[in-house]
C-alpha cells in the first residue's frame, strides 16, 4: 500500500515538474498580459443592447465598426477607417438626403474565421432598432432615413459595399459609426438566441480580441488573429477584472494586481494627487453635472412664471461653483457657465460650443473675482420678485417668510456633500433648503414625475453634438425631468419661435429642436442649437454645476494606451512592461 | 427512523411550502409596492422602448396576471430571464453566485463554530482568568465591528501593506482574507454563546459528581459538559450557517469576490423583479433547510426535546 501510495506520488510530482517546466520556459516567447478593471459586472455585452461606458470599451475590443479609433502622434484620439477601407464623404442629394457610401476593406473575417460582409452591417442596425430588441440605444440611428418606419434605408450593395442614407446629413456620423451600437453582430449566432453574448463560445466578434471567458468575475481577451490589423494588436491577453467597490479597485492598482483602474475612492483623491502623480489621470467628459428647478413646483406655485424665473436664476447665482469644484466635489471638475459642456465642437469641428455660448460670454460668471457681484445680482433679483409678489420680504441681503424648497439627490458622498453646500449657502440669505435623500431608483422616479422643487441632475454626450443636452427638453422626451412644456407648463406662453412671441413650450423650443434636426445648412443648424441653449437658460431652471471628468489610474508599465471624451478606454495598442 | 420523526418531517415540509409562498406573495406585492422601475436610468429609453421592454417581461399586464405567472414559474422552479442582465436566467446568474459563496462560506462557517465552542470553553474553564478576560475582549471587540470596517482593515494591514495576502478573490489565496472576514463575526458570536452556557452546565450537580468520581478533566468538559452546552450554537448555528452560505454584500466587494451577496442588494436597486424574486426565495429556502437539520440535531444532542 505504502509502495503504491508512493510511486504515485512519484509519477504525480514528476508530471506536475514537466507541466510547470513548460509554462516557465515554453521556448517561445513569453505571452503578455495586462489586468484591468473598468466597472463591475456589466448588464450586458451585447452591441445593440448595451447603454453603458463599461460595456462600450469591451464591445471595441470584441468589434470592430466602420469607423474606429486611433491615437494620433500628440495622444489625440483621431477617427480612422477601421472595416470601412477610407472614410466616405456625404453626397447629398436635391431632396437633402445624404448618402454615405462605405467600401470594406479585402478579407474581412469574424472571430471564427468566417467572412464578414457588408450583410452584416444591414443585419445589426435593423436588428438594434427593431421593437422585439427593446434597446434603449436605438435612437442612435434616428439620424438615417427610414428610421421613423423600422426599416433602415441601409442597403448592401455587394458583399464589400454598403450604401447608408441619412435624412439629412450630420457632421457626426462618421463619429456614429465608431460607436459600440453601429458595431456588426454575426446573424447566425445572434438571431433567436437571446444568450450569445452570456457565453464566450458563442460571443463572435470582429474586433482585435475575441472573449475566451466571460464569468461573473471576469471577462479574458485574447488577440483575434482574424482581426485585420492584427500586426497592431500588441499585447496577447487583456483580463478585465469585474469591481464594483472603489477602496477596493485603489489596493488592487497599489499592490499591482490591476494595471489600469477606472475609478477611485472620492475621499482618497486628495492624497491619491500626492502619491500617484504620473499614474492619476484626469481627462475631459462630454458631461454636465446640474441641478434642475421643476417648473412646476408647488412651493412656488404662489408666484407667476416670471417671477419664479428670477428665483431661480438668483438660486444659481448664489452658487460658487469654483468653491464646489475645488473644495468640494475635488475630481478635476472644471466649474460650468452653460448646460452644453465643453469639448464638444462648434459649427466648423474645431472651436468648442461653449465658446460661442450666449454670444461667446457664457450664461454667467463663474471665475472666484465675479462671486461677490454675482451675489449682489442675485439679492437684487430677489428684492424685485418680494415687491412684485408681496410674498416675502427682504432686508440686508436676506429674505424672510420665504417658501421652504426640498432639494433631492440620490445617497453618493458627492451627491450629498453638494446638496449640504448648497443649503448652506441659501441659509445665508434666508432661504431654507430640506435636503431629501432618496434611494436611487425611486430618486429616478420621483425626479421624472415631477414631484420636487430642486433635484440635482447629470447628463453625458452619446457622441460629439450638442443635439443631444438639447432635445431632451423636448415635451414629451423622457428625460424631461424640468417638466417643460407639462402639467400647468403647457400653457404658459412666454418663448419666442420664428419671430413670433408669447408661444407655448410645444410652439416654440419643441419646434425650433424640429427645426435642428431638419437642417440641412451646417452653419444654420448650430445657429440654431445655440438659440435653443439661450431659451432654455432663460428659463433659470437649469442651473449647471460642473463639466464631469474621467479619473482613472494607469500604471506606468501600460503604455499606448488612450480614451475618448464619451469615456471608452482603448487597450488594443497598448503594450505592458 | 421511527414513524414519529417521519410525521415530524411530512409537518416540517408542509409548513416550508406554506412558509414560501407567503415569502413569495410578501416579496411580490412589497416590490410593486416601492416606487420606480427596473428601465428607469440617468437617461431614460424612449417611450417606445420602455413599452416594448415591458411587453418583453410581461410587466404591462394587470398585477393579478403577474402574480398568477409569477407563482406558475416559483413552482415550476423557472425564475425566468434576469431585467437587468440581459440574456441571463436568473437560476444561472444565482447558481453560479452561489457556488463561489457556498465555499468561502462553509469554511467560514465551519472556522466559526469550530474555534468558538473551542475558545468559549476555554474561556469558561479560565473563568475570570487572564485567558478568559483575553477571550472575551478580543470576541466583544469582533461582535461590535461592522464588517465593512474588518474588511477594509484586513485588507489594507494584510493585502496592501504586508502583502501576505492578494488584494482580490481572483488570485492565489485570495479567499483567505474574505473568509476570515465573514468567519470573526459567528466565531465571536459562538465563544459568548459557548462560554455563558458552559458556565451555566459547570455549575451543575452532575458535573460535580462526575468530578467527584474522579472522571478526567477533559472527558468531564467534552462528553458531560460540552455535549450539553452546545444547544443555543445549534440553535444559533442553523440560520447563521444560511446567511453565511449565501454571501455578504460587503466582504464580497471589498474583496472582490463575486458570489451571491451583491445579488441581494443590487437586485432592489435595479428593480430586477425575478431576480429580486429569485435571491428571497432561495434564501428562503436555504433558511428553511437549515433550521430543520438544527431542529434535527437539537434531538440527537437532547433526546429529551420532543419533536412533534
Amino acid at each position: 500500500m505504502k509502495k503504491t501510495l508512493a510511486l504515485v506520488l512519484a509519477v504525480l510530482t514528476v508530471v506536475a515538474l514537466a507541466l510547470t517546466g513548460c509554462n516557465a520556459g515554453g521556448g517561445t516567447a513569453a505571452k503578455t498580459e495586462m489586468t484591468i478593471s473598468v466597472g463591475p459586472y456589466p448588464d450586458t455585452i451585447d452591441p445593440a443592447l448595451n447603454s453603458a461606458i463599461d460595456g462600450g470599451t469591451y464591445i471595441i475590443h470584441a468589434f470592430s465598426g466602420l469607423v474606429g479609433y486611433t491615437q494620433s502622434e500628440d495622444g489625440k484620439p483621431v477617427l480612422t477607417a477601421d472595416c470601412a477601407a477610407e472614410l466616405p464623404t456625404a453626397v447629398v442629394g436635391e431632396d437633402g438626403k445624404a448618402t454615405y457610401t462605405f467600401t470594406l476593406k479585402d478579407g474581412l473575417k469574424w472571430s471564427d474565421g468566417t467572412d464578414l460582409t457588408a450583410e452584416d452591417f444591414v443585419y445589426a442596425w435593423n436588428r438594434a432598432i427593431a421593437p422585439e430588441t427593446a434597446a434603449d440605444y436605438a435612437y442612435m440611428f434616428d439620424v438615417i432615413d427610414g428610421y421613423t418606419e423600422g426599416k433602415l434605408n441601409v442597403t448592401a450593395k455587394d458583399a464589400k459595399t454598403l450604401e447608408v442614407v441619412l435624412s439629412n446629413d450630420v457632421p457626426y456620423f462618421l463619429e456614429l459609426c465608431a460607436f459600440p451600437t453601429y458595431m456588426p453582430v454575426k446573424k447566425d449566432v445572434v438571431d433567436g438566441n437571446e444568450t450569445w453574448a452570456t457565453k464566450a463560445d458563442t460571443y463572435i466578434g470582429n474586433g482585435p480580441y475575441k472573449v475566451t471567458e466571460f464569468s461573473q468575475s471576469q471577462l479574458v481577451f485574447e488577440k483575434n488573429e482574424y482581426y485585420h490589423n492584427a500586426a497592431s494588436v500588441k499585447t496577447d491577453k487583456i483580463i478585465c477584472a469585474f469591481n464594483a467597490d472603489d477602496t477596493s479597485l485603489y489596493a488592487n492598482f497599489q499592490n499591482g494586481s490591476y494595471q489600469f483602474i477606472d475609478s477611485v475612492p472620492a475621499a482618497e483623491i486628495k492624497s491619491i494627487e500626492e502619491k500617484y502623480p504620473d499614474e492619476y489621470k484626469v481627462s475631459g467628459q462630454l458631461g454636465t453635472y446640474y441641478v434642475c428647478f421643476n417648473v412646476n413646483d408647488k412651493a412656488l406655485a404662489d408666484f407667476t412664471e416670471d417671477e419664479r424665473i428670477s428665483i431661480r436664476k438668483a438660486i444659481s447665482l448664489l452658487l460658487d461653483r469654483q468653491h464646489i469644484v475645488e473644495n468640494v466635489s475635488q475630481g478635476g471638475e472644471v466649474a460650468a457657465n452653460t448646460f452644453v459642456p465643453m469639448s464638444l465642437s462648434d459649427a466648423d469641428g474645431k472651436t468648442d460650443f461653449r465658446a460661442n455660448a450666449n454670444g461667446g460670454a457664457g450664461y454667467f460668471n463663474i471665475d472666484s473675482a465675479s462671486y461677490d457681484a454675482n451675489c449682489k445680482e442675485a439679492v437684487k433679483l430677489l428684492e424685485a420678485v418680494a415687491k412684485s409678489s408681496g410674498k416675502f420680504t427682504v432686508k440686508d441681503g436676506k429674505v424672510a417668510g420665504f417658501p421652504a424648497l426640498t432639494y433631492i439627490t440620490n445617497e453618493n458622498t458627492n451627491h450629498e456633500a453638494i446638496a449640504s453646500y448648497i443649503q448652506g449657502v441659501l441659509a445665508i440669505y434666508g432661504i431654507d433648503l430640506k435636503i431629501e435623500v432618496q434611494e436611487w431608483n425611486t430618486f429616478l422616479n420621483t425626479r421624472k414625475d415631477g414631484e420636487y422643487s430642486i433635484a440635482r441632475n447629470g447628463w453625458i454626450a452619446d457622441f460629439n453634438d450638442p443635439i443631444s443636452f438639447l432635445d431632451m427638453w423636448l415635451s414629451e422626451s423622457g428625460n424631461n425631468d424640468v417638466q417643460f412644456g407639462k402639467g400647468a407648463h403647457k400653457d404658459y406662453k412666454g418663448y419666442s419661435y420664428g419671430g413670433k412671441d408669447n408661444l407655448t413650450w410645444a410652439e416654440s423650443y419643441d419646434k425650433l429642436i424640429a427645426e435642428i434636426k431638419a437642417c440641412t445648412d451646417i452653419e444654420k443648424r448650430f445657429e440654431l442649437m445655440h438659440q435653443a441653449e439661450d431659451i432654455l437658460m432663460a428659463t433659470g431652471a437649469i442651473c449647471p454645476i460642473y463639466y464631469y471628468t474621467d479619473n482613472y489610474m494607469i500604471s506606468k508599465s501600460l503604455q499606448g494606451f488612450f480614451t475618448t471624451p464619451l469615456g471608452f478606454k482603448y487597450f488594443m495598442y497598448a503594450t505592458v512592461a | 427512523m421511527d414513524k414519529k420523526f417521519l410525521y415530524y418531517l411530512i409537518k416540517r415540509v408542509l409548513l416550508a411550502i406554506v412558509t414560501i409562498f407567503l415569502v413569495v406573495t410578501i416579496t411580490f406585492f412589497t416590490m410593486q409596492a416601492i416606487p420606480g422601475g427596473p428601465f428607469l436610468s440617468e437617461k431614460s429609453p424612449s417611450k417606445e422602448t420602455m413599452a416594448a421592454l415591458e411587453a418583453k417581461y410581461g410587466l404591462d399586464k394587470s398585477m393579478g396576471e403577474q402574480y398568477l405567472t409569477y407563482l406558475k414559474d416559483v413552482a415550476t422552479l423557472n425564475f425566468g430571464p434576469s431585467i437587468k442582465f440581459r440574456g441571463q436566467q436568473v437560476m444561472d446568474l444565482i447558481l453560479e453566485g452561489f457556488a463561489v459563496s457556498a465555499k468561502i462560506g462553509l469554511i467560514a462557517a465551519v472556522i466559526a463554530l469550530v474555534f468558538g465552542m473551542v475558545f468559549g470553553s476555554i474561556a469558561a474553564v479560565f473563568h475570570d482568568k487572564l485567558v478568559d478576560r483575553i477571550i472575551m475582549v478580543l470576541s466583544t471587540a469582533f461582535v461590535a465591528m461592522p464588517s465593512f470596517l474588518i474588511a477594509t482593515l484586513l485588507l489594507l494591514i494584510f493585502a496592501v501593506n504586508l502583502k501576505w495576502f492578494p488584494t482580490n478573490g481572483s488570485q492565489a489565496g485570495g479567499l483567505v482574507l474574505p473568509i476570515i472576514s465573514l468567519a470573526l463575526y459567528p466565531m465571536s458570536y459562538t465563544i459568548r454563546l459557548t462560554r455563558s452556557s458552559m458556565l451555566d452546565v459547570l455549575g451543575q450537580d452532575y458535573i460535580r459528581t462526575a468530578k467527584a468520581k474522579g472522571v478526567r478533566p477533559s472527558k468531564v468538559l467534552f462528553k458531560h459538559a460540552l455535549k450539553n452546552a452546545v444547544t443555543p450554537v445549534i440553535t444559533y448555528a442553523g440560520p447563521m450557517i444560511a446567511f453565511i452560505l449565501t454571501g455578504s454584500l460587503v466582504v464580497e466587494e471589498i474583496f472582490a469576490v463575486h458570489g451571491l451577496g451583491s445579488f441581494f442588494v443590487s437586485s432592489i436597486i435595479n428593480r430586477d423583479y425575478p431576480m429580486v424574486m429569485g435571491t428571497t426565495i432561495f434564501l428562503a429556502v436555504i433558511v428553511i433547510i437549515m433550521m430543520l437539520i438544527s431542529d434535527v440535531l437539537y434531538k440527537l444532542v437532547d433526546p429529551r426535546v420532543d419533536l412533534s
